[in-house]
């Protein structure tokens, strides 16, 4: 098709045309767009033909459903239009543009007046307040034209023309950003409910199929000679239609007896139904769409006249096929109070109405199958496929081993760690092995005792070195003014025994102080390794105890027992203390520092 | 009546979910169409859009801060009340609030002692579990370092593997056991006294599913091949409660699940079919 032109076309239109125009059963829809390539003009949208055809060209079998005839014929319609159009505006140029003469294509003979009327619609183009579409759009009214063949050309335009294709009433409504235009052979009176009704259709109006009863034609002939307006909502229905304009006279029909009593509940349940919903055309797919519609239109009608119709119209039904699941199906909804019929869908049409499940009965056989299989695919989806999806994937039989699960999360990083310090530790203890000597066994402990034994004597050697050291020292002050304790000195070093015995082996002098008459002073100095005991003995003055403490925590000894005694007017004094600190004084400077701090009065 | 796949809808769970589940009617999306949560490694969410020819994931939501894999998810819950709000469980013993509209963490609770198995809304606020630990718990967001323990199972640390929360009557719960033919219904206002305990199940209970409409009806399917209808009496009689209707399908009931919006159908998976019931 010409979908070259820009229109401001809303979706599917020429179904829902179609749509609704068949089912007011008036002759043609037109709906005419704002131009988006001209502002302010309205013109061919698209359109529906529903008149009187005179010579039919299909290519398809016959079983052409009258709706799809009717989508054909205006198809039909339009490409001769274009083709028409074309011939136009190329003959201009000279050639003549020859029609594709198909076999299904058709030509001017073959058309009625009325689609002729309808073919010359395509080529106008109204302005603002121009003509029948202009006028609605302008006035934002629907225009209702009655006398549409005697009517005003400044009114409409196209009067003459719809003389001449007999159209009697035309109407035209804005709609949609649009005019839409429908017009009849017949003369209807002005009712704006046709237009109400042509707009919910179109709005309701699904993409599926449209209604493919052909013998919606016949059903329809005996309801009415007149056409009267269907129901929406709950307005009070004009007393003077005496039927009722179901769209979808199959479908709100029931089959059978019963009839009245279905009527009645109903009409109970159409009260019931908050939303009377229009229906859609497509009974055959959509049938509680169309039921819940039905109800709603039904509310309105008196009863009596209702059932008049009803009988004529049985006859009918068995020509319809009808499901009463529909009936059955709305019941249960407004028992259930949901209003989600319209979600049903195409899917539900040939339902079992009935009850899957039966009537519960205590058995006899009460085989309980609990076991390991029990509750299978529950457990695989709560306990197994969780589990799937973690990294570290688990023994999937019991719950339990989640605990587990979080347990070895952690050692693994931890036995990791742990076996480098192992190692580290190794290391070390062999470095250590190596650096002592005499050392025979491989295990921790032995090594570390060793290495204990091995320090301890170093210890000694080096404490025996520097005593050894400072007694030379001291021998050689010695030689100068000392007073040496008489008594013996004991040391742990061999090696400076000799000399210590030496020192004590000299002569004492007696310091050259006459103040102390009678005073004995004793000073005894013993080291055993780190220990160090110092036993003294001197004139007590007042403060010399902490004097002498003072002096020995000079010398970087801590003392750690201290043994005091007074009489006599004599100190005695034992004090075992040891070297702290890397700075050892050695036992000649203990005994200076002590005999100069003992012996001064 | 016959149901066909839609090829289009189809799209690739990388791991196999543990719960699917569309958005309830509240959550009106700006876009239109509707949105699917399915739980599993993360919290996925889809959308399936209007005309449904296509399903595209829109989220992946991991609740772990510090690693890039959250805890694997049980099951979740969409809040029908609160239709942004989002609940997960999951074998880490807690449970996740989310926010689905913001993506992001609402709050996350440490709700039992062992791996929590089912959630279920009850309010905007308010959302039960179950766990392995056999307890029911209910929390509120308002008060989150306490919870109540309305249920234990009798036998020490039996698992109860699902919950379902009935939606007409906020006081009744339904939960069942690990290998056991017992539906167990609660009262909150009763706590660890069961209400009714459904018996009469000839093999383990794999699901429950309250009606929709009505209060006291409850549908469970099981081992045995059977869906069984029950409706809770106000006072129980001397030998149990009987099920009201039963069907036997072809072999053990997985899933079940009674239509919210079509509450004249329930739908059952059992082997590799999917079959929907009329009430």
């Amino acid at each position: 098709m010409a979908a070259v032109e820009n229109r401001m076309v809303p979706e599917n239109l020429k179904k829902h045309l179609a749509v609704s125009v068949r089912n007011i059963q008036w002759s043609y829809g037109i709906f005419w767009s704002v131009s988006a390539s001209q502002p302010g003009l309205l013109e061919w949208g698209d359109g529906y033909y529903n008149g009187d055809i005179k010579t039919r060209k299909t290519v398809q079998a016959s079983e052409v459903k009258a709706d799809q005839l009717g989508l054909e014929r205006s198809e039909q319609l339009r490409e001769l239009y274009e083709s028409l159009s074309l011939a136009e505006s190329s003959t201009s140029c000279g050639s003549q543009v020859t029609r594709r003469a198909s076999a299904s294509s058709l030509s001017p003979e073959d058309l009625t007046d009325t689609e002729w009327y309808y073919l010359v619609c395509m080529s106008f183009v109204f302005g603002i307040g121009e003509g029948l579409p202009g006028g609605a759009l302008a006035n934002g009214e629907p225009i209702w034209l009655c006398n549409a063949h005697t009517a005003d050309s400044k009114v409409f335009t196209r009067s003459l023309l719809a003389k001449s294709a007999s159209l009697l009433t035309v109407v035209c409504f804005p709609f949609l950003g649009g005019v839409l235009e429908i017009g009849t052979t017949e003369h209807v009176a002005e009712n704006l409910n046709v237009v109400q009704c042509v707009k919910t259709l179109f709005l309701e109006a699904p993409h599926g199929n449209l209604s493919t009863r052909s013998d919606y034609q016949e059903i329809f002939d005996p309801l009415s000679h007149d056409k009267y307006i269907p129901v929406f909502g709950t307005e009070a229905f004009p007393t003077t239609s005496t039927s009722v304009y179901e769209q979808e006279p199959d479908d709100s029909f029931i089959n059978g007896g019963g009839a009245s009593s279905q009527v009645q509940s109903w009409q109970f349940v159409g009260e019931e139904l908050s939303n009377c919903v229009h229906q859609p055309l497509n009974s055959s797919d959509c049938v509680s769409q169309t039921f819940v519609g039905a109800t709603g239109r039904v509310s309105c009608n008196p009863r009596k006249s209702r059932n008049q119709r009803l009988g004529q119209i049985q006859e009918q039904s068995n020509r319809v096929n009808m499901d009463d699941d529909v009936h059955y199906q709305g019941v249960i909804t407004t028992i259930f109070k949901t209003t989600h019929q319209l979600i049903l869908g195409p899917q539900f049409q040939n339902f079992d109405k009935r009850s899957s499940f039966t009537r519960w009965r205590r058995s006899s056989s009460s085989a309980k199958t609990l076991g390991e299989k029990s509750q299978n695919i529950l457990k695989k989806i709560i306990f197994e496929v969780p589990r799937m999806h973690h990294k570290k994937v688990l023994l999937p039989d019991t719950p339990e081993d989640s605990s587990r699960f979080k347990v070895g999360d952690e050692t693994a990083n931890h036995s990791l760690s742990e076996r480098k310090r192992r190692e580290k530790l190794n290391d070390r203890f062999m470095t250590l092995r190596s650096m002592i000597p005499s050392i025979s066994k491989i295990d921790k402990v032995s090594i570390l005792d060793y290495t204990i034994e091995y320090l301890q004597e170093l210890q000694r050697r080096v404490q025996e070195l520097e005593s050894c050291r400072e007694s030379t020292d001291t021998e050689m002050r010695m030689a100068a003014k000392r007073k040496k304790p008489d008594g013996e000195d004991e040391s742990a070093s061999a090696n400076c025994l000799n000399n210590k015995r030496k020192e004590s082996d000299v002569g004492e002098d007696e310091p050259a102080d006459t103040g102390y008459a009678g005073l004995t002073d004793n000073l005894r100095i013993g080291s055993f390794g780190n220990e160090v005991v110092i036993e003294l003995r001197c004139a007590w003055r007042e403060g010399i105890l902490l004097e002498i403490m003072d002096v020995i925590s000079d010398l970087n000894l801590d003392s750690h027992s201290v043994q005091s005694s007074t009489g006599d007017g004599l100190l005695c004094l034992t004090v075992n203390c040891k070297h702290k600190g890397t700075k050892t004084a050695t036992a000649g400077m203990i005994q200076d520092a002590l005999q100069r701090v003992a012996w001064i009065c | 009546m016959s149901l066909k796949p839609l090829p289009s809808l189809s799209f690739e769970h990388p791991y196999p979910p543990t719960k699917l589940m569309f958005s309830p009617p509240s959550l009106r999306r700006s876009s239109g169409g509707d949105l699917l949560a399915s739980s599993g490694d993360f919290l996925r969410l889809w959308e399936v859009n209007e005309d449904s020819s296509s399903a595209e994931p829109v989220s992946v939501l991991n609740n772990s801060k510090t690693s890039e894999f959250c805890a694997p998810l049980t099951s979740f819950d969409w809040n029908d009340v609160e239709p942004k709000r989002l609940g997960t469980c999951s074998i880490d013993t807690t449970c996740t609030i989310w926010d689905v509209e913001r993506s992001v963490v609402e709050t996350q609770l440490i709700a039992h002692d062992k791996e929590v198995h089912d959630i279920a809304w009850g309010e905007a606020r308010v959302f039960a579990s179950v766990s392995a630990d056999g307890s029911v718990r209910i929390f509120d967001l308002r008060d989150k370092e306490h919870s109540t323990i309305i249920y234990e199972s009798p036998q020490p640390d039996t698992p109860l593997l699902r919950l379902a929360w009935n939606k007409q009557d906020l006081r009744c719960m339904a939960t069942i056991l690990m290998d056991s033919n017992k539906v167990v219904i609660l009262d909150i206002r009763s706590p660890t006294m069961p209400v009714a305990e459904l018996e009469r199940h000839q093999g383990s209970v794999n699901a429950i599913a309250w009606a929709p409409q009505s209060c006291k009806h409850i549908c469970s399917g099981g081992d045995d091949a059977q869906a069984l209808i029950w409706e809770l009496p106000t006072m129980a009689g001397p030998n149990g409660i009987d099920p009201l209707s039963v069907y036997s399908a072809g072999s053990e009931i997985n899933q079940l699940q009674w239509s919210a919006s079509l509450p004249d159908w329930i739908g059952i998976a059992f082997a590799n079919k999917m079959q929907l019931l009329r009430v």
